[in-house]
């Protein structure tokens, strides 16, 4: 769990990181988010997702995506479709979730799937799915 | 996992789902059972009794009551789905089911705007008595044996004191307020509509609507964006997210004129940094530079934040 959450907060780290340098560089249009204060740090627009997809082009994840019965590129799409706010809000969450993984590998695609599949109800034990008529 | 628990939660489980609902409300005080006072006394404008016959009905496969649920709304909205063409945007194979935040996502992503709506029975029923069938989840277990279901509510009846669903493999289930409330209420009251851009759900507040919006314009072509912007301006004209939205998202259908528009009725009403800085780009585009001078300055002087944002604006103006 420790570990789980070191390696999360590099990444969270990175991300930010990131994010600044955007800022000096990008000086066009603020954005309707920025301005709603959805993405809480003006300029951290488009770096979650980047840094997701980069992720992504790894192979690992990919094979174990693919276990999960994701493909990279449903996985993309999905995770761009969401707002800043709704991917922080999941990243948050990870600091109450289950230990997932006890390698790296594990934990990124733990991280992956909390930042796609967890949902504002908690993560606890809890999700919104179905077991329905069989 | 047994056929009948999907469609129609049984007396026994409403009976101890009412008295774990009695020992939550003695921890938390704040469950209040809506049914009664609602049956007791509805609002008098609303009609008694509403039902969207002309909803789609799409039997669910095996877990999809996400798909399924999904597409009776957007079909609903004028955006004719099969469960088919969203499974692969909401459904999680390894968790045989669907998220909330998917739900949303894959709405926008057909082209609708999800919008969460209040958790009030009386909201669920404004939203169909409007014509808008809403979507919500249902725990049809209990909190510690969760069984997750979403399923559309798509008319009530106030006489029979019951909500009609789109629900599972049922096409017209009608479901006892009471029993709908208690089955919601452990989903947290969680639901939502989705419609075409341009058209606002009644309940909704400006803050979630808002929300919706900005959330449609990562996704959607921005014309479809500016629509949603312009008609939810309307309602609420001192908000400066929506008026910064319908600007951005004019702009980024090229529709220069507008945003042009859009960004200086925004900046004279709330003399916002963001709305100046945006005016000033799209004057520069537009070659008005003096123009753009005078209000990139402005925006610079504000400071706050933005304050490198508007200077390198400041900058591009003599580029």
């Amino acid at each position: 769990m420790k570990r789980l959450q070191r390696l999360f907060s590099m990444l969270l780290v990175i991300c930010f990181a990131n994010a600044t340098m955007f800022q000096v560089a990008q000086a066009a249009l603020v954005t309707t988010e920025q301005v709603a204060g959805i993405a809480s740090a003006s300029g951290r627009d488009a770096s979650p997702h980047e840094r997701l997809s980069a992720l992504m082009a790894r192979s690992d994840v990919q094979n174990e995506l693919e276990r999960l019965g994701l493909t990279p590129e449903l996985a993309k799409e999905r995770i761009a479709a969401l707002t800043d706010e709704e991917a922080s809000m999941l990243a948050q969450q990870i600091e109450n979730a289950p230990a997932g993984g006890s390698d790296v590998l594990g934990v990124i695609v733990f991280v992956f799937l909390v930042l796609l599949i967890t949902d504002i109800l908690g993560f606890t034990k809890v999700f919104p799915f179905t077991r329905s008529a069989r | 996992m047994k056929e009948r628990a999907v469609p129609a939660p049984r007396q026994p489980s409403s009976f101890v789902a009412l008295l774990a609902g009695a020992a939550f409300a003695l921890v938390l005080a704040g469950c209040a059972v809506q049914t009664p006072r609602l049956l007791a006394e509805p609002p008098a404008d609303l009609p008694r009794r509403v039902e969207l016959a002309e909803t789609p009905f799409f039997p669910q496969e095996e877990f999809q009551c996400g798909p399924a649920a999904l597409a009776t709304a957007l079909s609903a909205a004028g955006l004719p789905t099969r469960p088919d063409d969203v499974a692969d945007q909401v459904f999680l194979p390894v968790r045989e089911g669907s998220l909330q935040l998917e739900m949303l996502a894959g709405s926008r992503r057909r082209g609708a705007v999800a919008t969460r709506i209040p958790g009030t029975l009386e909201a669920v029923m404004r939203e169909t008595a409007a014509g808008h069938p809403v979507v919500v989840l249902q725990n049809l277990g209990l909190s510690w044996i969760p069984r997750w279901h979403y399923a559309v509510v798509i008319g009530y009846d106030l006489d029979e004191g019951a909500f009609v669903l789109r629900s599972g493999t049922t096409e017209r289930l009608q479901l006892a307020m009471r029993t709908f409330e208690h089955t919601w209420d452990r989903s947290e009251r969680w639901a939502f509509v989705a419609l075409p851009p341009g058209r606002l759900p009644t309940s909704a507040s400006e803050e979630e609507v808002t929300r919706a919006l900005v959330a449609f314009e990562r996704n959607a072509p921005p014309s479809a964006a500016a629509r949603g912007y312009l008609a939810a301006l309307a309602r609420w004209p001192g908000s400066l997210v929506l008026a910064m939205g319908l600007g951005n998202a004019r702009y980024a259908a090229g529709d220069l004129s507008g945003a042009e528009q859009a960004f200086r009725e925004a900046a004279a009403r709330h003399g916002s940094a963001a709305a100046l800085n945006n005016h000033a780009r799209v004057l520069i585009e537009l070659g008005r530079r003096d123009e753009a001078r005078q209000v990139a300055q402005q925006a610079v002087r504000l400071g706050g934040p933005l304050h490198d944002t508007a200077l390198a604006t400041l900058r591009a103006v003599d580029e």
